[in-house]
């Protein structure tokens, strides 16, 4: 390998070559490597994809649209505009996550990283009651009881959620690099949050400074969801966008992020309903879905012209 | 001071002992294109007539396109193509979790038997057991995979069979967007580095390379290929993918081609 290409800075670099070692091997001796390491077959995977469980969102539209709900591995963007219920669905995850898995969560903790100020402890503890009541009402007789265990209480949901504050965008990359060593000793985490991810970058940025640094975090993220096989939840705001002779609502921080995740599902507003809509995934059909937020999280919508519409 | 490579390379045009030796002329380069295959399809008919026959081993393919145009849709049609019509292997390099063996599954039930029941389990995994699939996070992990591919073809070169004959990377502008444009050219360096590495895997080993790359905006808001300048000139063959809003329907346009008219466009539709 030349030296050029190695991970080391340019100063670095720089000395190398002039004392006369322009490649690895006049450094040390190479061993030949294989590929075979970290390297999967598409048909691994396939087994691996079909084991995997997915995080319910409590509105079974919105999950028959994901195929069964936000999926590990996966970094999923979900934008809207103010007001649209982001932070409802958030918070909802961050509860949902800590279910056993026969109720559609992973049994993990959650990690919630707030940029903006809007996580209310006591709306969480409002939607962990419900979802605690929710889970006595439908195993009444289930193994829980039967081992004796007793049904998850609103308290444990809200121990098992880990909050952190980031004041600026440089805390926000920081926790990101902080994070892998965070998970590696806290392995029951299962999620992560961000709300919203792009509020630190949205005012007096170098825009070229702005796209690497996001390039960056976008590359940090993957590599956890997929190292720790867990989800990576991003929350983002919308801007207008001109094109086409007309302005458009489109998700905040560019082209270039738009790349940045897995899975993208946007919530918009038809009328008087919230709708989710997914706007890009690998392996999902393109479907809207409407939704409800209510006292208890995020539900079903009741409406009477509830329909499910695939694109 | 002259290094090791330098003296190799001078050493491999002094010391021809003319039986091989290291130019080709015209007519050889031709029997060899008409005789042995050099182009992969890629599964999809419009691409094909576009890229006039498919991808040429040999040439770094790039497809760009705006978020959601289908650039991953294609890769995986086009690993599931070559793994069952050309019996090959594929190295697919992952940079957003994107790859999904599901959606590999369901092309390759396409292609086989596009009316009757799915694929037989067996030929299924021997298929799918050719798709290698590796995820990378930054550039320097490519570098390293790059690497240890080119040890492993060596190897196999030297025992007779070659294996595989296309590497993906979806995308490569996601590992070179973080270190463009800051202070120095070091990152641009990089950048002209990987590509340099690879267009050298895809001649000596005869494989072919396919890339994604992201749109920026451009003049009056039409998107264009990102990377910048330089890039443009790094890329045998370079298309621009865009899809209608909500529907299965995707525009491709060449804009660069070694042997065909730039400018021309095609439409197709790829479905569930």
């Amino acid at each position: 390998m030349e030296v050029g290409r190695l991970p080391i800075s340019a100063a670095l670099k720089g000395k190398l070559v002039s004392a006369g070692y322009t490649s690895l091997s006049l450094l040390s001796s190479l061993s030949p490597s294989h590929l075979a390491r970290g390297a999967q077959t598409a048909w691994d995977m396939l087994h691996e994809e079909e084991l995997l469980t997915r995080i319910t969102t409590s509105s079974v539209d919105i999950d028959n649209i994901l195929g069964g709900g936000i999926s590990c591995r996966d970094v999923t963007e979900i934008g809207g505009v103010p007001g649209i219920g982001k932070t409802q669905l958030g918070i909802q995850l961050a509860v949902n996550v800590q279910l056993p898995i026969h109720c559609g969560g992973l049994g993990g903790k959650a990690i919630y990283i707030d940029t903006e100020g809007s996580f209310m402890v006591e709306r969480v503890l409002q939607i962990a009651e419900a979802c605690s009541n929710d889970m006595s009402a439908t195993n009444t007789v289930s193994q829980d009881v039967h081992a004796g265990k007793v049904g998850m209480q609103p308290r444990d949901f809200l121990e098992n959620i880990l909050y952190f504050r980031v004041c600026s965008y440089t805390e926000q990359i920081a926790l990101i690099n902080y994070l892998d060593k965070f998970i590696s000793e806290h392995r029951d985490v299962k999620i992560v949050i961000i709300d919203s991810i792009t509020f630190h970058f949205r005012q007096d940025f170098d825009m070229a400074l702005r796209t690497r640094l996001l390039g960056g975090m976008a590359l940090k993220l993957m590599k956890l969801a997929k190292k720790f096989c867990l989800a990576v939840v991003l929350l983002n705001q919308v801007t207008t966008k001109y094109a086409e002779g007309s302005f458009q609502l489109t998700l905040a921080l560019g082209d270039s992020w738009s790349h940045a995740c897995t899975n993208r599902i946007i919530l918009y507003w038809n009328g008087n309903e919230r709708y989710a809509y997914i706007d890009k995934s690998p392996s999902l059909r393109s479907a809207s879905a409407p939704y409800a937020v209510t006292a208890k999280g995020i539900r079903n919508s009741v409406s009477n012209c509830k329909r499910i519409k695939l694109m | 001071m002259v290094s090791e490579s330098m003296g190799s390379s001078i050493g491999q045009f002094s010391r021809w002992d003319g039986l091989h030796r290291p130019w080709s002329n015209g007519v050889e380069l031709m029997e060899d294109a008409q005789k042995n295959k050099h182009v992969l399809s890629t599964g999809c008919e419009g691409m094909d007539f576009l890229l006039r026959g498919g991808l040429h081993k040999g040439q770094v393919t790039e497809l760009a396109g705006p978020s959601s145009s289908g650039k991953t849709q294609f890769c995986l049609l086009t690993a599931s193509t070559v793994a069952y019509k050309h019996m090959g292997g594929v190295i697919y390099l992952d940079t957003g979790n994107s790859f999904s063996a599901k959606r590999i599954a369901q092309f390759l039930n396409q292609i086989s038997r596009p009316a009757f029941d799915e694929m037989q389990p067996i030929v299924l995994q021997k298929v799918m057991n050719s798709i290698l699939c590796q995820s990378v996070f930054d550039i320097f992990s490519m570098f390293d995979v790059l690497h240890c591919l080119e040890s492993k073809l060596k190897s196999q070169m030297c025992r007779g069979d070659n294996d595989e004959i296309l590497i993906i990377i979806d995308s490569i502008s996601s590992l070179i967007t973080p270190i463009l444009g800051s202070s120095g050219s070091q990152g641009r360096a990089l950048m002209v580095s990987a590509m340099s590495l690879l267009k050298k895997l895809a001649h000596e080993y005869n494989l072919a390379v396919l890339v994604t790359n992201h749109t920026v905006g451009g003049d009056g808001g039409i998107p264009k290929p990102a990377l910048g300048e330089s890039w443009k000139t790094l890329t045998h063959v370079r298309l621009l993918l865009s899809r209608d809003c909500g529907s299965d329907t995707y525009h491709v346009s060449l804009l660069k081609h070694p042997s065909a008219a730039s400018g021309k466009a095609a439409k197709f539709i790829i479905n569930n």
